[in-house]
């Protein structure tokens, strides 16, 4: 499908998904040590270089050929690269050897795929390849790579982009050299953050959970002492990184699991939307301490998580029931003891953005008087904005949006359908409307890490 | 059951040819066969019901109307088993049951007007004059109320019966074995002929409806609108046409699965050929979802399999969700359904859950775990409850649920509103 409208790099991103951002977010587990993680940073650095090595000589190539010809030509294959990330066959792709393989008629038909977007939903962003040589200079390699997966569709969570942002931006950050008669806090954002954070909306819309993230950041940074010496104010910076990703990713899936999983009850029956990896963590949970239960798992035939999802919990040996579509939802989601849905963010009026069809479950839920409760991380929140309908922050899906069909990512609950949100704020939990955490973030976060 | 798709399920016209060749017994069977396998399903049952029956009437054996009633009911019975999942076919038959008592009664009625005497009543001879002009597929409501409650036609039969033919020996009712009087003879070949027209009309109506409820779309498409077409079925698609000949508008095509692997055409692609060559957009959504959509969306159309008579609809799975989410914007929800289709009964528990499909599809064999362990539902059909629904748009206008009651008592007899799956013989 993504064959039309992309260059090379198609193929692989729906095989190889679980596989490739499972890996780049495991390695950092143990981030408060955080900025010497194990094995793939290791790799991934040779291999940046080697990258810009290459992107390097390249852009000079390109400019001394003067010839345009050669450059997207060299582009398509190098955007393979960062798709590779922590396999070694990504290496030899790097050197910009020449490649008479390639030397047929463009790889890169740029034809816009957009042009296929109905009009109605022409405000609606979506995420697109950037080819590599097309991206501005100044995006680090760690960057690169990042914003290709994202655009890849193979880190697609909003809380798997968060981490794959920080740990590329903890790169940058680590490998930043502030030039002379500057000061870090008054030089990094604008001329070397900036360009990395433009790069990654380029490749795909930031998530609410990145946006909030880099505005944490940037306001930490704005807090460092003017005066403060570099390696002292990078170090701190890293520090600040490795906290957040504990805190807000990896603590806060463990509590949300912790609490989601006390809201089931033994002999319920939860029903879940598609695969979202907090309400995978609660299920497991709940089982690890001795509940028996089943769960039904509603798929979205378009998306297909589910299965995997039904498959794994299966193998934990929970029953499962399987429904392959959204036929039949409201006798399925009336037997239930309680619906569990895992957001993707949650708007200032207590509205949930989550994958799209969540919205269509909750409100058979709430019709047929079953309780929705929402699992999120506050890194989600967004405190700003607001959303009333599913049109307002919404992304298209890249790969189903063809001449032949449209499909938009997300939509969006309104927060009357939503019994409680789970969140790692709280103990106990499933019970608190979105409002109250909305007003517990407002109090609570700035002091809290800046 | 792949290969066998091709060579085994004819379309409705080598169908509906193979049933004149065949004895009835076979086409019966075969029918209650292809029924099974659901190689025959929605619209087509109709129909091929109607076909049956006329075979029924035309070929079967019998000698008065009772029998008549009696063989339609069997026949009836064996399909409607073949295929709960069809409601279709119990209206179908309830029309023509109705069809044969309206008929008789007037036969009766004429005869007692004609004469007096109790032999003819029985010969029901001069029944030739009066059923030339009335024979009113849908009767008039009162006209039908009137004749049913005046004579319940087992009953009055039977009586005649007991007062006139007792001298005659053997009541017709009791058996085939009855000598046939000439008379008789006549009577019954004239009240075939009357039944057979009378469900060759209801054919027709059947065949009609399609255009006859495209007829009503551009009074509900207006320019510029955007409509939601779950799963469009030869009717909405009619319907679709009909008001892009007239209209500019934005059609969204939504459907429960995504397309086939190996399918070779996109979804719908015929119609979104004919809507876009009046300049008609169209847009096939790739979501189960459309909650996300329908603030865009000014309307959603869809066909229903049936509707039942508290106003609710028996749809293909998905389109519940459509009506849901227009609902919550609320936004009109316009169902097309023929008048054939409305039941003259509540939907049953198992039409409420939905019925199950085939699975296969979904998960495949391969993956041996979970074709042991994996309970896979998938369901193919919703129930829409009443509320959900805003306009009828049948054959006949526009219906809202209120008037129900009047619709179903000009197509159905009371006696015959009982009849289920259950009745007739095995």
């Amino acid at each position: 499908m993504a064959a039309e409208t992309n260059a090379a790099p198609t193929g692989t991103p729906t095989t190889a998904t679980p596989a490739a951002a499972a890996t780049p977010a495991k390695p950092q587990a143990p981030a408060a040590a955080g900025e010497e993680p194990k094995l793939t940073p290791a790799q991934l650095k040779a291999k940046a270089k080697a990258e810009k090595a290459a992107r390097r000589a390249q852009v000079k190539d390109a400019r001394t050929a003067a010839a345009t010809v050669p450059a997207p030509q060299q582009a398509g294959p190098d955007a393979k690269g960062p798709k590779g990330k922590g396999k070694p066959d990504g290496q030899p792709g790097q050197n910009k050897g020449p490649r008479p393989s390639m030397s047929g008629p463009r790889p890169i038909i740029e034809k816009d795929p957009r042009s296929t977007i109905p009009d109605l939903f022409s405000h609606v962003p979506m995420a697109k390849r950037v080819p590599l040589s097309q991206a501005h200079k100044d995006v680090h390699p760690a960057v690169l790579a990042a914003g290709q997966q994202m655009a890849a569709f193979n880190i697609k969570d909003s809380i798997a982009r968060l981490e794959a942002t920080l740990l590329a931006f903890a790169k940058v950050i680590e490998e930043y050299e502030t030039p002379k008669g500057n000061s870090l806090s008054r030089h990094l954002i604008p001329h070397v953050l900036n360009p990395q954070i433009e790069y990654l909306t380029e490749c795909r819309p930031m998530c609410f959970a990145m946006g909030n993230a880099i505005r944490l950041l940037k306001a930490r940074i704005n807090h460092i002492d003017i005066n403060a010496p570099e390696k002292e104010a990078k170090e701190e910076l890293l520090e600040w990184i490795g906290i957040l990703i504990n805190e807000r990713i990896k603590l806060a899936e463990f509590v949300i699991a912790r609490n989601a999983a006390e809201v089931i009850k033994d002999g319920a029956t939860v029903v879940t939307y598609g695969r979202h990896r907090l309400v995978e963590k609660t299920v497991l949970k709940a089982k690890e301490s001795g509940k028996s239960f089943n769960v039904t798992v509603i798929d979205d035939p378009f998306e297909g998580g589910g299965q995997e999802l039904a498959k794994t919990l299966m193998e934990a040996g929970i029953p499962v029931l399987y429904s392959p579509n959204l036929g039949g939802l409201r006798p399925k989601v009336a037997a239930a003891s309680n619906v569990f849905i895992g957001g993707e963010a949650i708007f200032a009026n207590g509205s949930l953005n989550a994958a799209s069809g969540t919205a269509d479950v909750a409100m058979a839920a709430q019709r047929t008087g079953v309780e929705v409760i929402v699992l999120c991380e506050t890194i989600n929140f967004d405190r700003e904005r607001v959303s009333v309908d599913s049109l307002t922050y919404n992304e298209i899906d890249p790969e189903r949006s063809t001449t032949e069909s449209f499909r938009l990512l997300f939509d969006n609950t309104q927060d009357n359908y939503i019994a409680g949100v789970v969140t790692e704020f709280e103990s106990g939990g499933g019970n608190s409307p979105a409002q109250a955490i909305l007003a517990l973030l407002r109090k609570q976060e700035d002091p809290l890490i800046a | 059951m792949a290969p066998s798709h091709a060579g085994y399920a004819p379309s409705l016209d080598k169908l509906v040819k193979s049933l004149k060749g065949n004895s009835l017994e076979q086409s019966i069977e075969s029918l209650i066969f292809l029924l099974k396998r659901r190689q025959v399903s929605g619209d087509d049952c109709a129909v091929v019901t109607a076909h049956i029956l006329l075979q029924v009437v035309a070929r079967s054996k019998w000698s008065d109307v009772d029998q008549l009633l009696g063989r339609i009911q069997n026949a009836g019975a064996r399909l409607a088993r073949a295929a709960p999942h069809e409601p279709v076919i119990g209206n179908i038959v309830r029309r023509v049951l109705g069809l044969i008592r309206d008929e008789a009664s007037e036969d009766r009625n004429a005869d007692d007007l004609g004469s007096e005497t109790a032999s003819e009543i029985q010969s029901l001879a001069p029944s030739n004059p009066p059923p030339a002009q009335p024979q009113r597929p849908p009767p008039v409501p009162i006209l039908t109320r009137s004749t049913t409650i005046s004579g319940g036609l087992p009953v009055s039969k039977s009586m005649f019966n007991l007062l006139s033919v007792a001298s005659a020996g053997d009541s017709p009712m009791t058996g085939a074995s009855t000598p046939v009087s000439q008379a008789q003879g006549a009577s019954v070949h004239s009240l075939r002929s009357e039944v057979i027209d009378g469900i060759e009309e209801i054919m027709d109506e059947i065949q009609q409806a399609d255009d006859q409820i495209a007829s009503f779309a551009d009074i509900q498409i207006h320019p510029g609108e955007f409509i939601l077409a779950y799963q469009p079925t030869k009717t909405v698609e009619r319907f679709l046409v009909k008001a892009a000949s007239k209209r500019k508008f934005t059609v969204l095509i939504a459907s429960i699965a995504p397309p086939q692997p190996g399918a070779t055409e996109a979804p719908y692609a015929a119609l979104r050929k004919k809507l876009n060559a009046h300049g008609v957009t169209t847009i096939n959504l790739a979501s189960n979802g459309l909650m996300a959509y329908i603030p865009r969306v000014n309307k959603v159309i869809f066909g229903a399999k049936a509707v039942y008579q508290n106003g609710g609809l028996l749809v293909d799975s998905g389109a519940c969700i459509a009506a849901e989410a227009a609902r919550e914007f609320l936004k009109p929800v316009i169902v097309l359904s023929p008048i054939y289709k409305f039941c003259p009964e509540d939907p049953s528990d198992e039409a409420v859950i939905g019925e199950l499909g085939n699975p296969s599809t979904f998960v495949s064999y391969a993956s041996g775990p979970q074709v042991e362990e994996l309970e896979v539902e998938n369901t193919v059909t919703d129930y829409i409850p009443p509320a959900l629904v805003d306009v009828y748009i049948t054959n006949l206008g526009p219906q809202t649920r209120h008037h129900f009651a009047s619709i179903l008592a000009d197509h159905y007899k009371v006696e015959d509103i009982g009849y289920s799956l259950h009745d007739g013989e095995v």
